[in-house]
């Protein structure tokens, strides 16, 4: 019950209070399972007819029942539910709104559904002559403060869960809903689609990053810079870019070894490393992909503010190589897991808007040497 | 027997006028034409109960699959749509074509008998309730036989993904009119039924002494008739949207999606109590015949029955607290589904009072009956964390509300249904099953389904999401999973079993006398199995238990049934209806429109649908030119006497 999704190891205020009431609602259930539980396994052996005869004898006495015993159970049973009510309602008002005195400290942040992948805007951090910094399928917040989060979807019905942190609110179309939440430490946090939303709604996960306050401010500062150009080095040209990636099998979603529960680098430590460049980045390779990227269209619908991605349908892809995770939260950042993505996007995510039996809408395809390239491109969009 | 005269029912007494051929009236008793053109209760609720026992069966294997699917992490026996498609047919198939046809097949076959009627009020609109069922039964299918696969928009068809933009094949609209034409077959049968319990009651049978089954027949019926119009709107306005584009749902025009989860679960929450109440009623026959004493507290138990429908209608929205109603809405509705609780636990007070001092015996019935109740006290526990809406904001679409409400769905309705089979199985074939095979089954149902959902509780809260086709391996759901999937393939193995003994039963199983059980209530003094005329004489009502106190004094009764036979012989014998085609005409016709208007491409749906109406509107005035008429027979006179 410590899964990386566990609701029932909290790790912030709404969660934690979310758990109490269910907490509540178990013990006084229990209380009573086990009182009606006894009589009725009482009465079951002790009535029980144990010969032949016994079933034949002269039925017992015909009663018909005892108002006062209905009468003192039914009073037992609106008691025991106001046991139940009480945190309850405290429940239902103290989550919907973060407290009246942190109203000052709070931080709002708008995440939007797609089909199958989730967008986040900080409207407080405006890029001049952008609008707000936008980013996909990753939440970086800041630890220790209220965060109200705005949902929207441009699509179908989509459900935002933290489950550490908050239970879920949907996000529903012509419906302006919110949640708030706040993680309590820094911490890297696992969330999923929770309403059925189509054909990849399993795969349509996110994951959560908080932040201390000066980790969070570096972040913010370092998202609002344009796409990190790789200068070229003289020694290194396409043609020797022989890229070798692992080769997967079919089913193996979301194969993910470094979130393990042995892993030996924490999630956050991960996600932290996961910030800084690759050592052995191939500049040509990778001005190659650049180029790709606007060729194969990819650009269309994907942004790397910066360079020449200008679409707004596909996530924002401007920092693309500093994310743990890739294709919504499903697979890990790695060159061979973005091979992957990019080879197969349809076995990795049936019906996902990119990819058919070419990438949309002119039905592009792309040889191994493409995919290599893109790879080293996107992987070097720290 | 069988000596057929005219009835003086016939309108004006005139000689009989010759008529068309078209009215030609089938008398076939045995053959296909008797199935298909019966007006007989018990043949209808007969062929309810095949219906539906065959979708059980698809339902269920629909579920095997889908543990397949969920048995290791990342599996891929199916696809994701295939997945999808799977959750969809599953929910929808054992919702509306195994669960509540089965319960119809009861409240057919069973309550008319309990009440001491011949028949349902309108034998012919009960022919056709039957069909129009079994129409919307192959239009909800008929995807397993098309390009465009079964429907995959999940049994709530949530807008707007099931709107023409996100689900443009024919699917959904079959979805949309099968679901349709099923409201149609229930409201009809519901009305019908609803009319038979406050008319057709025996004399001296006041609505407090009617047996609880058939009370709860009636406030099932209320609620379907006042439930299935919400969800009927919903339909035709999404039917409207994805056939004429109109903007119901339609968000970039301005539609309100969350107007369908509203409408969805005024229906929706209503359809669960349909499924239970039904239940309830058979628990509340079995366990007062298996101690060998009335029910406890029978005013209460049909109270809080009939309260308990009531209050169904108040708690829709707890299916929508994370839909972001705001702090008030949710709070109602909160306490609401809260106090249904009260007279939820009441019932089971009372069946707890019932074997209180009882002499039980343990047949099994009554073990499917105690593992009713053992059940469904588990299922209604969790539905109480449910309605603790902030608790609830964490399981709501995890693992955690799908224990839940199969120990309602399986550990209730279907544990009751399955025990109801045992119970009245000596009545309807005058056969008993095997004790041995039936306690067999019994056993490996029960713990087939616990290792199957028990699990799942940890699964939810852990954050597994539901409707998902695959999951990672290091979330820690690998062990649960697989426990869930060997539970799911014992209770498979439970079921069969179960089935194979019924089929083995019904044809060489141990003959049995009158009132094997020595049960309490009208349905057992009859022979079995039951001549088409039920009560050879009306039967006069002095009590409760009508049955357990004609067995304690014969000789009042007798001189009753004297009595009214003697009336019976002076009206020419026993009354009973013509069967009839038109019924059936009628639901084919309903079935070519909706052929039409769901399965056939745009463009040539028109001609269809409008053949469709032809044969309907044919059909509905052949049957109403035919008249109600009947004729006599004369019952067996030892047949009719103890």
């Amino acid at each position: 019950m410590d899964g990386h999704q566990t609701t029932m190891v909290t790790a912030g205020p709404v969660a934690k209070a979310q758990l109490d009431v269910f907490y509540v609602t178990c013990w006084v259930t229990l209380v009573i399972f086990v009182l009606v539980g006894a009589v009725l396994a009482y009465a079951t052996i002790k009535f029980k007819a144990r010969t032949d005869a016994d079933e034949h004898a002269e039925p017992p006495e015909q009663s018909h029942g005892n108002p006062l015993i209905e009468l003192g159970l039914i009073g037992a049973s609106i008691f025991a539910l106001v046991i139940i009510a009480v945190p309850t309602l405290k429940g239902i008002w103290y989550t919907y709104e973060p407290p009246a005195e942190q109203k000052e400290n709070v931080y709002e942040v708008t995440a939007t559904g797609y089909q199958w992948w989730f967008k986040f805007e900080y409207p407080k951090e405006q890029i001049d002559g952008v609008g707000s910094l936008v980013t996909g399928n990753e939440l970086v917040i800041p630890a220790g403060r209220p965060v109200v989060i705005q949902l929207r979807t441009v699509d179908v019905i989509h459900s935002f869960w933290v489950p550490k942190l908050a239970g879920k609110v949907d996000m529903i179309p012509n419906r302006g809903n919110h949640l708030w939440l706040q993680a309590d430490e820094p911490g890297y946090f696992w969330g999923q689609c929770a309403e059925y939303c189509g054909d990849s709604h399993a795969v349509m996960r996110f994951r959560v990053i908080a932040l201390a306050e000066k980790d969070f401010a570096d972040w913010v500062a370092g998202q609002k810079q344009a796409a990190r150009t790789v200068a070229a080095t003289a020694q290194a040209g396409a043609d020797n870019a022989k890229v070798q990636f692992a080769s997967f099998k079919r089913n193996e979603y979301g194969f993910t070894p470094k979130w393990d529960a042995n892993a030996t680098v924490s999630p956050l430590d991960n996600w932290k490393q996961q910030q800084f460049p690759a050592k052995d980045e191939n500049p040509a390779l990778i001005a190659q992909g650049r180029k790709l990227f606007t060729e194969k269209t990819c650009a269309g619908c994907h942004t790397i503010r910066g360079h020449e991605g200008i679409g707004i349908t596909g996530p924002d892809l401007t920092h693309i190589g500093a994310r743990t995770t890739i294709a919504g939260g499903l697979l890990e950042n790695n060159p061979d897991q973005m091979a992957r993505w990019i080879a197969h996007p349809d076995v990795v995510k049936p019906g996902n808007k990119m990819y058919t039996t070419g990438y949309l809408p002119n039905n592009v395809q792309l040889t191994d040497a493409d995919v290599a390239a893109l790879v080293a491109y996107l992987e070097s969009l720290k | 027997m069988d000596a057929t005269v005219k009835s003086h029912f016939t309108p004006h007494e005139a000689p009989a006028p010759t008529k068309a051929a078209v009215f030609w009236r089938p008398t076939a008793k045995s053959g296909l034409m008797s199935w298909l053109t019966t007006v007989d209760h018990k043949k209808i609720g007969f062929l309810y109960g095949i219906f539906a026992l065959f979708f059980f069966l698809v339902g269920g294997v629909e579920a095997l699959l889908i543990r397949l699917q969920l048995a290791v992490p990342n599996n891929d026996i199916l696809t994701a749509a295939q997945y999808n498609t799977m959750f969809t047919m599953h929910g929808t198939t054992m919702i509306f074509l195994a669960v509540m046809p089965l319960s119809a097949a009861f409240f057919n076959y069973i309550m008319p008998l309990q009440i001491g009627a011949r028949d349902v009020a309108f034998p012919r609109l009960n022919a056709f309730s039957l069909w129009t069922f079994v129409a919307g039964a192959i239009i909800i299918n008929l995807g397993w036989f098309m390009q465009d696969g079964p429907p995959d928009g999940g049994w709530f068809g949530y807008a707007p993904l099931t709107s023409k933009t996100f689900s443009a094949d024919h699917s959904i609209d079959m979805w949309v009119m099968g679901l349709q034409l099923l409201g149609v077959a229930s409201i009809a049968a519901s009305l019908n039924f609803i009319v038979t319990i406050i008319n057709l009651r025996a004399p001296g049978m006041t609505m407090m002494r009617v047996p609880v089954f058939s009370w709860m027949t009636l406030v099932t019926a209320f609620l379907i008739i006042l439930s299935f119009p919400a969800i009927t709107i919903a339909l035709v306005e999404l039917m409207m949207d994805r056939l004429f584009g109109t903007n119901f749902f339609e968000v970039s025009n301005g539609g309100m999606p969350v107007l369908w989860q509203h409408l969805f679960w005024v229906f929706g929450h209503p359809e669960v109590y349909i499924l239970i109440l039904p239940a309830m009623g058979i628990i509340s026959e079995i366990l007062p015949t298996f101690s060998r004493k009335p029910l406890f507290g029978y005013p209460i138990v049909v109270f809080s029955g009939a309260c308990i429908g009531f209050l169904g209608f108040s708690v829709w929205s707890h299916h929508m607290f994370t839909t972001g109603m705001g702090t008030v809405a949710t709070a109602a509705f909160s306490l609401a589904t809260m106090a249904i609780a009260v007279p939820t636990g009441v019932k089971i007070f009372n069946w707890i009072g019932t074997i209180w001092g009882g002499h039980l015996k343990m047949s099994t019935p009554m073990m499917f009956a105690l593992g009713f109740v053992w059940m469904f006290m588990m299922g209604g526990f969790s539905g109480v964390m449910h309605a603790a809406a902030p608790a609830d904001a964490q399981q709501q679409d995890s693992y955690f509300v799908i224990a839940h409400f199969h120990y309602v769905l399986i550990g209730g309705s279907l544990f009751a249904l399955l025990a109801g089979i045992h119970y009245w199985f000596p009545l309807m074939f005058g056969r008993k099953v095997s004790e041995f095979w039936g306690k067999l089954s019994f056993w490996i149902i029960f713990a087939g389904f616990n290792i199957t959902f028990f699990p799942m509780h940890f699964l939810g809260l852990n954050g597994m999401p539901r409707r998902t086709f695959t999951y990672d391996a290091n979330l820690g759901w690998n062990t649960p999973n697989f426990i869930a999937t060997v539970g799911a393939f014992i209770l498979g193995i439970g079921v069969l079993i179960y089935f194979i003994v019924m089929i083995y039963t019904y044809a060489k199983g141990e003959r049995v006398k009158r009132d094997y059980w020595d049960g309490r209530t009208l349905e057992w003094s009859i022979p079995n199995p039951p001549p088409e005329y039920n009560f050879a004489v009306i039967p006069t009502v002095h009590a409760r238990d009508a049955w357990w106190y004609e067995k304690h004094h014969q000789e009042e009764i007798a001189k009753e049934k004297a009595a009214h036979a003697k009336e019976d012989a002076a009206h020419g014998g026993i009354h009973m209806p013509f069967q009839s085609v038109y019924p059936l005409v009628t639901s084919i016709g309903i079935l070519i429109g909706a052929i039409g208007v769901s399965v056939v491409d745009h463009g040539h749906k028109l001609p269809v649908a409008l053949a469709g109406a032809a044969v309907m509107l044919a059909g509905i005035y052949l049957w109403a030119m035919e008249g109600n008429e009947g004729y006599h027979i004369q019952a067996d006179q030892e047949d009719s006497h103890k």
